[in-house]
């Protein structure tokens, strides 16, 4: 199982600055300290090897977009921000490499930033290929539909040649998708979310973003960390500060870092990715709350240490 | 968790010990509850005092806000005292240091 991650930010698509560009470039000049490179690939080595993440690196831009990469078999994508767009493209690549051209997609919702990709998504348009839609909504196909509509959008869904079905999952309910065991629960967010549990081969991956947990009803609570046990991943939308998500933006639908560790230690999980990431956050912010929440588990951490990443567009984690 | 509760002028002082977390949350938002429901607007704070608690996980910090939110609706102060070290890291992290002055001592929460 290769966890891919094509678009991690949350509400809005986020492009890097010139001005965020120029600081990575200063802060790399003052790392170098004036060393001297030989060819291309010693500087690249220096990126990646001694360059702070932020620096070197940046956390992406495009909206919710997660591939669970099952090697030959079937694609599995988790909605469809605007991530889905160079998922699309890659995926023409692997068609060439004998891939199969089905799909089966996973929708937490329908807000704007997790289908905003999919009339991009230029598999498709390509005949032959099968996009096999899932999620808690009934309403997948309207809201693709709705989304390209002429005062919106010049190509409408019935230009699209691909074959689409819509599947309604229930949650509580066991369903058995392209191999794997997936489960599925209803999270708290303007007019629903839903998370995801897939199993397959001895892992476990979890896709929980769109959620705020209020704490109010410490129930619906246990019913996460169950949903959570012993996974070996779980993506957890950590958008708000814990004291912003009760606070100013109480009802905002989203949650914190620090509520998913407290999860993820009850639910003896292996590794967080931090995702959904609020906009206003800079590579340099979005670094300091990973480290932050890190500190966290340190301080709460009991028997079960959690390994935490924050979800970066291009970062593989391999479970 | 274990739980003391004390009259200091109009103020009410409350002391848990232990941790707070999930298998303590629940007790921490009755008892807190019930110290407010004693109180009124022309009473003195409510003053928590944290000296005896150790860390506080999520679900605590969720139940304090709740509770002082309910708080403002009865025009009570609530303020919190006596943080250990990690008490006031876990404070910063969640960016309740923002939300909650952190007093050294008691007298400093009921002084305001």
């Amino acid at each position: 199982m290769l966890v891919r991650f094509w678009g991690t930010r949350g509400s809005l698509p986020t492009p890097i600055s010139s001005v965020e560009i120029r600081e990575k470039i200063v802060g790399a000049l003052l790392a170098a300290d004036g060393r001297r490179f030989n060819d291309a690939d010693e500087a690249a080595a220096f990126v990646e090897g001694d360059l702070a993440f932020p620096i070197g690196n940046t956390y992406g831009g495009n909206s919710s977009c997660v591939e669970l990469d099952l090697g030959e078999d079937e694609f599995m994508v988790f909605d469809m921000g605007s991530g889905l767009r160079p998922l699309g493209i890659d995926a023409l690549r692997r068609f060439g490499e004998g891939r199969a051209k089905t799909f089966n997609i996973f929708m937490s919702h329908l807000h704007w930033d997790h289908i905003m990709g999919f009339p991009f998504f230029t598999p498709a348009f390509i005949p032959g290929v099968k996009l096999n839609f899932f999620g808690g909504h009934d309403q997948i196909e309207h809201a693709l539909r709705r989304q390209q509509e002429k005062i919106s959008f010049p190509v409408p869904l019935d230009f699209m040649n691909a074959e689409m079905t819509f599947t309604v999952l229930e949650p509580g309910e066991i369903h058995e998708i392209n191999g794997c065991r997936v489960e599925v629960i209803k999270q708290y967010h303007d007019n629903d979310s839903y998370g995801y549990r897939v199993e397959r081969g001895g892992k476990t991956f979890v896709y929980s973003t769109d959620s705020e947990h209020k704490g109010d009803d410490l129930e619906a609570e246990n019913a996460f960390v169950e949903f959570f046990r012993d996974a070996d991943l779980v993506i957890f939308d950590t958008m708000y500060s814990l004291g912003d998500s009760i606070t100013m933006k109480e009802d905002w639908g989203h949650s914190s870092g620090l509520i998913a560790v407290d999860f993820c230690h009850r639910a003896e999980a292996k590794r967080l990715a931090m995702f959904h990431h609020e906009p206003l956050y800079d590579d340099k912010t979005l670094h300091g709350l990973l480290e932050e929440t890190q500190r966290y588990e340190e301080l709460m951490r009991g028997e079960h240490a959690l390994e935490i990443l924050c979800a970066a567009d291009g970062l593989e984690v391999r479970l | 968790m274990e739980w003391t509760s004390k009259a200091r002028g109009n103020a009410l002082v409350v002391r848990p010990t232990g941790a707070i977390d999930h298998d303590s949350a629940e007790a921490f938002q009755e008892n807190l509850t019930a110290a407010l429901e004693q109180l009124t607007e022309t009473d003195g704070p409510l003053v928590i005092d944290f000296s005896g608690v150790d860390y506080m996980s999520s679900v605590g910090l969720r139940v304090l806000m709740r509770v002082s939110k309910t708080a403002k609706t009865k025009s009570v102060q609530l303020a919190v005292a006596n943080l250990n070290e990690t008490m006031v890291e876990i404070f910063q992290i969640s960016r309740f240091d923002k939300l909650f002055p952190l007093h050294d001592s008691v007298d400093a929460a009921i002084a305001g």
